[in-house]
């Protein structure tokens, strides 16, 4: 053997001698098959992240680990989620062709497993489900979650009950003339109508209407319309308006109360035309503040452009107790519901997270295959 | 170089997509060891030169001094209030669907202005229906949008009603008639 390989070959062997010494022991067998599984309880520090058409994420915000935790499918871009807080299920409300893009439709509720995010069950819809890009209000609870509530658009208006307890569509409900669903008073629900009133059903255990009535006109649609994004507190939600306005709906009760009209901006600001914008504009600590998205320069079409800046109101005072200047103009925004509330901030290429109390910045995720604006919900 | 660069960039981001890490490694792997064992052989080069820059699509017309601008860019007059993808850059036009496609017959409308006249126009941003939806010339103006509480004024719901397929292909931007000024 040539010396000069031979002192080649001895060198391999040292150096095999020394990892050997480092690492005395193979890495362990891993068993096949291995799927994750998720606690039942998910912390307030995760949300679900809609990628609008692509799927929902569920994400751990509150890590520097940016952890993705799973995903739920969707197979419409339309498709609405529910977490309950009663009992173990996430419910998804979906629709799609026998054929990809036609053929026969079917709207329909998918049942999930949160621990395992396997199917548990399925409703299966009368529809059609209004398909639109993600919002509150096309998809609901009441009835203390034992009812879901399926906003209906053909462009005729209707609401689908559903038992989400004992798995079966219960009837419908036209709404002509109005939009949405918002939960009200111990088992109903308040649609926003088209006459600039909102129109109240109450509802009996088997999803029966027991009573109808509708408010004063309140929304200005030609020239202030409400934000259908709203934060809720208290059973009272606050819609800002495109003109930088809140309009406050109790819905409490069996009928929904206008409450009064109150201004997010002083007159120096409305000169400067700050006005909310995006798409999710409005986010809730759900005891008393109510954060908004808002952008300055508001003119005729400028009410989607991402925002500089969240406001954070007190809705008892109606007075902003914060200015939070984004390190990148936001989407949509939603707030979590832990002990030290994160303000989450989808922007057009990721999610800035922030302390909500402070402002300061403290990560961003990236969301590969977001190519739309999209819906946070924070864990509950 | 600018454009090289993007040209490169989408190139590898395709690839990527379409390959799974495995593979592009494997194949990595296989070109570096063939490379050794293969003689360096003089290479014909098509042109010395270096390729064309890659150029913007050229602007559309209508031709009528009347309806001015491009139609395939969202600045174009008529999409004051659009928020969709441009049938223009799908084989349709301003006012027709691309082969292939459906025309949803109820829709959203806006009320533009026409620079050359000087009128508003009621608009109606017919959705086409169908067909590929390729997210192409992507156009959000919202100018008149008020939200799903009036429909009409919505350009967020999906509009194929009345059609075989609902998924949605592109928008167009129909002129229904003139309106009184605002």
């Amino acid at each position: 053997m040539p010396a000069r390989l031979s002192l080649l070959l001895s060198t391999v062997l040292v150096a095999n001698l020394a990892v050997a010494e480092e690492f005395p022991n193979p890495l362990p067998k891993e068993p096949i098959p291995n799927v994750q599984t998720l606690p039942e309880h998910y912390p307030t520090t995760w949300a679900f992240l809609d990628y609008s058409g692509a799927r929902f994420e569920l994400r751990n915000v509150g890590s520097d680990a940016h952890e993705a935790k799973g995903n739920l499918p969707a197979r419409e871009s339309t498709a609405a989620l529910l977490v309950s807080t009663q009992r173990p299920e996430i419910y998804l409300a979906d629709t799609v062709w026998s054929r990809g893009s036609f053929g026969t439709r079917t709207d329909f509720i998918d049942i999930y497993d949160p621990k395992t995010l396997t199917l548990k069950g399925e409703i299966v819809l009368p529809g059609p489900r209004g398909l639109m890009s993600p919002r509150e209000g096309t998809f609901t609870f009441t009835d203390s979650e034992r009812l879901g509530l399926i906003f209906n658009f053909t462009p005729g208006s209707a609401v689908t009950v559903v038992d989400l307890v004992g798995r079966k569509v219960l009837g419908k409900v036209d709404i002509p003339g109005c939009s949405l669903a918002y939960p009200t008073g111990e088992r109903g629900f308040t649609a926003l109508c088209q006459s600039g009133t909102a129109l109240t059903v109450r509802l009996d255990a088997h999803g029966k209407v027991v009573g109808r009535s509708e408010t004063t006109a309140f929304n200005a649609l030609d020239n202030d319309p409400v934000f259908t994004s709203s934060a809720l507190i208290n059973k009272v939600r606050y819609f800002p308006t495109m003109q930088g306005n809140v309009q406050s709906l109790d819905l409490s009760g069996n009928e929904a109360k206008v409450l009064p009209k109150w201004s997010l901006v002083s007159p120096e600001e409305a000169a400067q035309h700050w006005a909310p914008g995006g798409w999710q504009v409005s986010a809730t600590d759900e005891k008393r503040l109510m954060y908004v998205l808002m952008h300055p320069d508001a003119r005729e079409g400028s009410q989607k452009i991402p925002g500089p800046e969240v406001w954070v109101f007190d809705v008892t005072s109606q007075k902003r107790v914060s200015r939070l200047r984004l390190v990148r103009p936001g989407v949509s925004i939603a707030v979590t519901l832990n002990s030290e509330p994160m303000l989450l901030v989808q922007t057009t290429t990721g999610l800035d997270v922030y302390n909500a109390g402070t402002g300061a910045w403290l990560r961003t995720l990236q969301l590969p295959g977001l190519n739309t604006r999209m819906l946070i919900q924070p864990i509950h | 170089m600018k454009h090289f660069d993007q040209f490169t960039e989408k190139m590898v981001r395709g690839l990527a997509s379409r390959t799974s890490r495995r593979s592009i490694l494997g194949s990595v792997g296989a070109f570096v060891a063939g490379a050794s064992t293969l003689p360096l052989l003089p290479v014909a080069r098509a042109s010395e030169t270096s390729p064309p820059e890659l150029k913007d699509d050229p602007p559309l017309s209508t031709g009528n001094p009347q309806d001015p601008g491009d139609p395939s860019t969202c600045d174009y007059w008529r999409y004051c209030g659009m928020n969709g993808s441009l049938c223009t850059c799908y084989g349709g036009s301003t006012n027709s669907c691309p082969p292939g496609t459906e025309m949803s017959p109820v829709t959203w409308i806006g009320t533009c202005r026409n620079p050359a006249d000087n009128r508003e126009y009621i608009i109606s941003y017919n959705d086409c229906c169908g067909g590929v939806a390729g997210g192409r010339c992507q156009c959000e103006r919202n100018e008149g949008d008020r939200g799903v509480v009036r429909p009409s004024k919505d350009n967020e719901i999906l509009w194929c009603f009345g059609t075989q397929s609902q998924s949605y292909t592109c928008s167009t931007a129909i002129i229904l008639g003139t309106a009184i000024s605002k």
